[in-house]
Formats: C-alpha cells, sequence, structure tokens
C-alpha cells in the first residue's frame, strides 16, 4: 500500500516542479493563490466535520426530538407504537400553569444553584490561593487529595453522603445525638426541604470544587509577580491585592468557571434522585432535572417531561447568555 | 485581497449554545437480540440468591433447544423506570419478570406479546395472578410465583420477655410496646414510608378498599374513608406515638427492612414469604430464631388481609424471538422448575396444584403465610392504570408525608384524589 501512494506523490510533485518555470507565472501563481484559498476556506469545515457529525447524531438529533416530544401526547402506548398526536402548546400550557413549577421544582433549581455556585467558586479559589502559596512538593499531595474528591462519581458520593446523614445511625446524627443537640429518636433531615438541599449543596461543593480550585491555580500562576509586588510596595493588604490585581487579571477564567458552575448545578440529577423522596413524584424535593426524569419515565408522560425539559433547556441558555454578555461586555470596557 | 476570516466577537446565542451543548454532552447507548441467545430480565431484591437455579435451569433449557440464555438481574427499585427506558430505546430483553401489579400496564400498552396463541390453560394458574395477565382478551403473562407478606417476629425474643403471639390489633401494639421497654436497643415494628405493600393491609383491615368501580365504570378510591384511615392511624400511630419504630423507617423500603432485621435489629416486621430465607441467608445466627404469624385482624379470630403479589414471566413484542422466548417460559413455569423454585427462594408456585404441595413440604416458618394466602390476601384494583399509581407513587408519598408529620386526614384525601384521577383516566 505505501509503494503507490509514495509514487502518486513524486508523479505529482515531479509535474509541479516540471510545469512550474515553463508555464505564464502570473496565471500560475493567480490559479495556486485561488485553489489555496478556496482550500483554506474549506480546511476548518473538512476538519469540523466529524466533530460535526458527532454532535448532530448524539446532540442536535436527541434535542430536536425533545422539541418535537414536546409538542405531543405522548405516553406508554405511544412509545410502543411510535405514532402520536400533536397538541400544540398543550403540554407547555399545563407547565406553566401548574403550581408546582412555581412553588417547588424552579425555585428548587434556581435557589439551589445560586447557591452552590457562589459556595463552589468561594471555596474552589481560596482552596486555588491556598495551593499556590503551598511548596511544590506539597502542593502535589494537596491537589492529588482534592483531585480524589473530583474523581468520586456522582453515584457513589452521593452514598457516601447518605451514609455521613443516615437518620439513625449515620455519623451527624450520631454526634448530635451525643452533644444532645437532638433526642435519641433523631430527625429526618430528608423530609426538610431546607436540610435536604443543604445537603445536596454540600455533595454537589464538594464534588465541584476541585475543578474550581486547578482551574484556578492555572491561572494564578500566569499573573505576574511584578504586580503584586508593585501593589505590595503601595501597600495593598492580601484582600486588596486578590481584587485589584488577581481578580482582573483571571477575570475571565472565572466567567468560565461560573459559567460552567452554573450549568453544572442548574441540571443536577443523581445528587437529588438518589437522597430519599428526591425521586418520589409530588414530593417538594424535586428540581427542574429530576422532574423531567420523573415525569417521564416515572409517570410515563413523555410529552410534559420533554416540555420540562425544553424549559430547563432554555433557561440554561438564557442564563449563558446573560454571563457570557456580563463577560463581553467587561472586555470592551477594557 | 483575501478577506481576513476573524471575527472580533463570538455571537452570543451561538456560543451560548455551544456551552450548553458541552456541558450537557451526553452518551447513547445500544443493544438488541439475536436468535441464538435470549435475554431475560429478572428482579432483584428481596429473593435470596438466584444464581444457583439459573444457571442449572438454563443448561437444561440450552441442551433442549440449543439457545443460550443470558439472565440480568434488574432490582425491584425503580424496575419499572427501567422497562419503560428500555422499550424507548429498543433494548427491552426477550423475557422479562414482571410484578403482577406491572402486567395490566404493559400489556394494555401493546409492549407484550400475546400468548393465548400458544394454548396456555389459564385455569391451572392461582387466579390472582392470572387475572392481572389476561388483560384485553389475551394472554400477557404466566404466573410464576405467588408472593404474600406476613409478619415474621423473633421466636428467641417473644420467649426471653414470655410474649404470646399477637390476635389483635391491639394486642400487636401492646406486644411492640412490651419489646420496646423490654429491649429498648432493637426496634419492635418497623413502619416504612416507602413500601406501599405494608400500608395497604391496613386499609384493607380497617374495612376498607383501595379503589372500587362503580356500576358506570367510574373508579371510586376509599382510602379517604373513616375505615380506612384507622387503619392508617393505627399502623402510623405505631411509629409517632408509641415510637416503636425509628424515625429512619420513614426512608426504608421493604429490602430496608428485611436488613434490619437481618442485622437483629427488628423484633418484628411485615416480610415477603422469601424473605425468612435470605434474614438466615444474610446472618446465619438468626437460623431457628424466625417465626411468623399472620396480620392480626381488628377483631379476635379475623385476619388483616395482606398484598397478594407475585410474578408473572412474559414476553415481549417485536423482538423477534418470541417463539424461543415463549419456549423459555413455558420451560420455567413447568411444574418442575416451578417447584424447584419455590423450594429454593419460598415463594408460593403459581401453579394451582403446587401450591397445597409446597405448603405441606415447606418450611415450617411459612405456615403463616400459607393461612395469609389461603385466608387474608387481597390484589390491588385490576385497572390497566393501577401501575400508574404505582409507577407515580402516590401510597408511598402518603405513608411518607404521614410519617413526616402531615395529618392522616389531609394526606388521605390527597392519596385518594390521585387514585381516583389516574383510574379515571386523568
Amino acid at each position: 500500500m505505501g509503494t503507490p501512494v509514495g509514487q502518486a506523490v513524486d508523479g505529482h510533485g515531479a509535474r509541479q516542479h516540471r510545469r512550474a518555470p515553463t508555464g505564464p507565472p502570473g496565471r500560475g501563481r493567480r490559479a495556486s493563490a485561488l485553489g489555496l484559498r478556496r482550500r483554506r476556506a474549506l480546511l476548518p469545515w473538512v476538519l469540523l466535520a466529524p466533530a460535526l457529525a458527532v454532535i448532530a447524531a448524539l446532540l442536535l438529533f436527541p434535542l430536536a426530538r425533545i422539541v418535537w416530544l414536546s409538542f405531543r401526547e405522548y405516553r406508554l402506548r405511544n412509545l410502543v407504537s411510535g405514532e402520536s398526536e400533536f397538541i400544540g402548546l398543550a403540554n407547555y400550557v399545563s407547565l406553566f400553569t401548574d403550581s408546582y413549577l412555581w412553588r417547588i421544582a424552579l425555585p428548587n433549581t434556581v435557589v439551589f444553584a445560586a447557591v452552590a455556585v457562589v459556595a463552589t467558586v468561594v471555596l474552589g479559589t481560596l482552596v486555588a490561593l491556598l495551593l499556590s502559596r503551598l511548596r511544590p512538593v506539597t502542593r502535589v499531595v494537596v491537589v492529588s487529595c482534592v483531585m480524589v474528591a473530583w474523581a468520586m462519581p456522582a453515584v457513589s458520593g452521593t452514598y457516601v453522603w447518605l451514609w455521613i446523614f443516615d437518620v439513625d445511625d449515620g455519623i451527624v446524627a450520631q454526634a448530635l445525638m451525643r452533644l444532645g443537640v437532638i433526642g435519641p429518636e433523631g430527625y429526618n433531615w430528608f423530609a426538610d426541604r431546607l436540610f435536604f438541599y443543604a445537603i445536596v449543596t454540600l455533595n454537589v461543593v464538594h464534588g465541584g470544587f476541585p475543578f474550581v480550585a486547578v482551574t484556578v491555580l492555572a491561572g494564578l500562576l500566569t499573573v505576574p509577580r511584578e504586580l503584586h509586588e508593585a501593589a505590595l510596595i503601595d501597600g495593598a493588604g492580601a484582600w486588596k491585592r486578590f481584587w485589584h490585581v488577581t481578580f482582573p487579571v483571571l477575570r475571565p477564567v472565572f466567567a468560565v468557571v461560573t459559567i460552567l458552575s452554573t450549568i453544572w448545578d442548574f441540571k443536577v440529577f443523581a445528587q437529588v434522585y438518589l437522597m430519599p423522596g428526591g425521586g418520589v413524584g409530588g414530593s417538594e424535593m424535586l428540581n427542574l432535572g429530576v422532574w423531567t426524569y420523573v415525569s417521564s419515565f416515572g409517570q410515563r408522560d413523555y410529552g410534559t417531561g420533554s416540555a420540562i425539559a425544553v424549559v430547563l433547556t432554555l433557561l440554561l441558555l438564557g442564563v449563558t447568555a446573560i454571563y457570557l454578555r456580563a463577560l463581553f461586555r467587561e472586555d470592551e470596557l477594557r | 485581497m483575501a478577506r481576513t476570516r476573524t471575527r472580533k466577537y463570538v455571537p452570543l446565542p451561538a456560543a451560548a449554545l455551544a456551552l450548553t451543548l458541552a456541558a450537557t454532552a451526553c452518551t447513547g447507548g445500544g443493544g438488541g437480540g439475536d436468535a441464538d441467545t435470549l435475554t431475560v430480565w429478572i428482579m432483584q431484591g428481596t429473593n435470596p440468591d438466584e444464581s444457583g437455579f439459573f444457571d442449572e435451569a438454563n443448561a437444561a433449557f440450552t441442551e433442549e433447544t440449543g439457545i443460550e440464555v443470558d439472565v440480568e438481574f434488574v432490582p425491584w427499585d425503580g424496575a419499572q423506570e427501567k422497562i419503560s427506558t428500555a422499550i424507548a430505546g429498543g433494548t427491552t430483553p426477550d423475557v422479562i419478570e414482571l410484578g403482577n401489579t406491572f402486567v395490566p400496564g404493559f400489556a394494555d400498552s401493546g409492549a407484550l406479546h400475546d400468548l393465548s396463541g400458544y394454548g396456555v390453560d389459564t385455569s391451572l394458574y392461582v387466579p390472582g395472578l392470572m387475572d392481572m395477565g389476561a388483560v384485553n382478551e389475551g394472554v400477557h403473562g404466566v404466573p410464576w410465583y405467588a408472593s404474600i407478606r406476613s409478619m415474621v417476629y423473633r421466636t428467641d425474643v417473644f420467649e426471653e420477655h414470655d410474649l404470646e403471639v399477637p390476635e389483635t390489633w391491639d394486642e400487636l401494639r401492646e406486644t411492640a410496646l412490651a419489646i420496646e421497654e423490654a429491649e429498648p436497643d432493637m426496634i419492635a415494628l418497623p413502619v416504612p414510608g416507602d413500601a406501599q405493600y405494608s400500608v395497604m393491609p391496613w386499609i384493607w383491615g380497617g374495612g376498607a378498599e383501595i379503589a372500587v368501580q362503580g356500576a358506570d365504570g367510574t373508579w371510586v378510591s376509599e382510602v379517604d374513608t373513616p375505615e380506612a384511615r384507622a387503619g392508617i392511624e393505627f399502623f402510623t400511630g405505631l411509629a409517632l406515638e408509641d415510637d416503636t419504630s425509628t424515625t429512619g423507617a420513614v426512608n426504608w423500603n421493604e429490602i430496608k427492612i428485611m436488613e434490619s432485621f437481618s442485622e437483629g435489629d427488628a423484633a418484628m416486621a411485615l416480610l415477603g414469604s422469601a424473605n425468612p430465607k435470605a434474614i438466615v441467608e444474610n446472618n446465619p445466627e438468626l437460623e431457628g430464631a424466625l417465626g411468623s404469624f399472620p396480620i392480626p385482624g381488628r377483631e379476635s379470630g379475623t385476619y388483616t388481609p395482606s398484598f397478594a403479589g407475585g410474578s408473572l414471566l412474559s414476553v415481549f413484542e417485536g423482538t423477534g424471538n418470541e417463539e424461543a422466548a415463549w419456549s423459555y417460559v413455558e420451560h420455567l413455569t413447568s411444574e418442575e422448575n416451578m417447584m424447584l423454585w419455590a423450594e429454593q427462594t419460598g415463594f408460593f408456585p403459581g401453579l394451582l396444584s403446587g401450591v397445597d404441595t409446597f405448603t405441606a413440604s415447606a418450611d415450617p416458618v411459612l405456615e403463616a403465610y400459607a393461612i395469609q394466602l389461603n385466608e387474608a390476601s387481597k390484589g390491588v384494583p385490576t385497572a390497566p392504570a393501577w401501575s400508574q399509581v404505582e409507577a407515580e407513587q402516590v401510597l408511598v408519598g402518603m405513608q411518607q408525608a404521614i410519617l413526616n408529620g402531615t395529618s392522616v386526614e389531609e394526606a388521605t384525601t390527597k392519596a385518594a384524589d390521585d387514585i381516583e384521577r389516574i383510574l379515571n383516566g386523568g
């Protein structure tokens, strides 16, 4: 196989060599320049094609399908037969008139995401600042420890938190009982929305902060030392140096980690679904992501489930757009 | 002159979309059946170890037909969702064990192959199970085993404290209180929140039905009647007022009850007939320390009906292997294999002729179960939409709400409304 290809290339190269001196110089150059330009214009698309094909097959098609489903009456029977009826906006109307959306699912999603994102970014940044001050060897040790939290799969991590907060035998319950904060009969925190989401927040922040820490650390290492030294000489304290030196330089990094954390925290699933009561339809613990699943696969109302998924996606797009706009506006100002 | 293609900005919506896509990326799965191998889904959770039975039964089947069998164990927990997902993805197995309450819903949706063409004699099987498979004038499942829930207790604890087997609700409560006082570290009687079949008996025992169909075909739920409320109040009162349970039990399902019994924490519990064997398997120290009694009635001389569950074996439609799948169902439901299965698990066989044989030869621990099955057992409403009530976890939601402090009135009213909405096709 190697030989013929090599020959062809050789032959082609030889022909070009031969033609170059004989042909009219101007025309030849223009023609090859045109071809080159066309090829240059095409090249990015050729290079992107495999990725675009994968995205189209794995993401765009399911996305389009979910939008399509959300306009249909689609239940188990339709799933089996494959036939369904177009019902216009009925799924959306019933969704937006359902008090469950406004009372439970939306606040659970938005408030939780806001709290979790702030906590993740703040904790991650603090850990990054700590790491940047450590010696290389110590830093490797601490980063490795932090990575363990990151490497933990969401499902296993959630079960560990469930054990920690087990109502009867969990370490938290036992400790609080010993201290006399709660009585020997215990307290079912999974039944209390605030406690429930406090545990989810702990779990999600624990799983999310290493990414922020490592990314911010990478950024911190690029901040020129001179800037800090200059600020130090001007008499700036650590707090001022962070806000006036580090933060402006790292603004794009913070934008990225915040956007990604927001997206992840909006669509948290396993960490809620696996908690007691987190997967029960009608319980006040569901967020939009889990509600989508419960509606679709628990209650087998795939149309409504898809409508919720579409609303969640639009919500995410909106939040992301606002973040990006804020980011680019900052850039323009500079 | 060539124009530069560099952009100074990224279009906002495109950037947002790209980020969202990148962050929500997921992967798809695939699968399917081929003619030489049958995929079989067997439910798993509260049963004793089943792999030995299947090794033998499958080897015999392969020898006879040349078809390999691949048994996959699916936890009961979330099974309905997994089956729906498989239907959506076209990755259904060829043969599936379905809980009797699941069958009408899946049969009605057209997902299950009609077996009536293979000459199934429906009169041979336990009627309560067969009825659930005979939907829309077809046969959508063959009864495999019956399972009933009854009270299991620790004979050693009862002996040590001179306790008698309770015969009325009041006696049950007094016994639980006595254990609670004598063995403060034990859970006298767990009152689980995530186990609907542990709630149903008390609704029936109070004298109500979960739902009844009127002459015009409309379903009316009796969960909010004074009778049902009295029963639910009695059961949840054991946890809320008498403290014979434990706070964490709000989140317990039947598996967790069994585990707490295995660990020696619980003194009495409402458990399925396959559980005693599994408990001894988990904790051999409890060998010989288990006894059972039928759920006592409200008044003496009666029993509180228990939920008669069980499983059917069904064949999925559209796999292309329906006939081979049927021969496997026939193989597992043969009298020989059914009795072997019953012996190994403690479930009652789905064949009528097998029930008495099995009862006569079974472990004495199962004596009360036979009484419960024959004299005080009930099924759920036979509406195709019933599986939806289970899928939406209406009774679990009700039970958890009560255990978490909602009044019985409020929780039962909501449950009754939900049941009526679902069964009447709202």
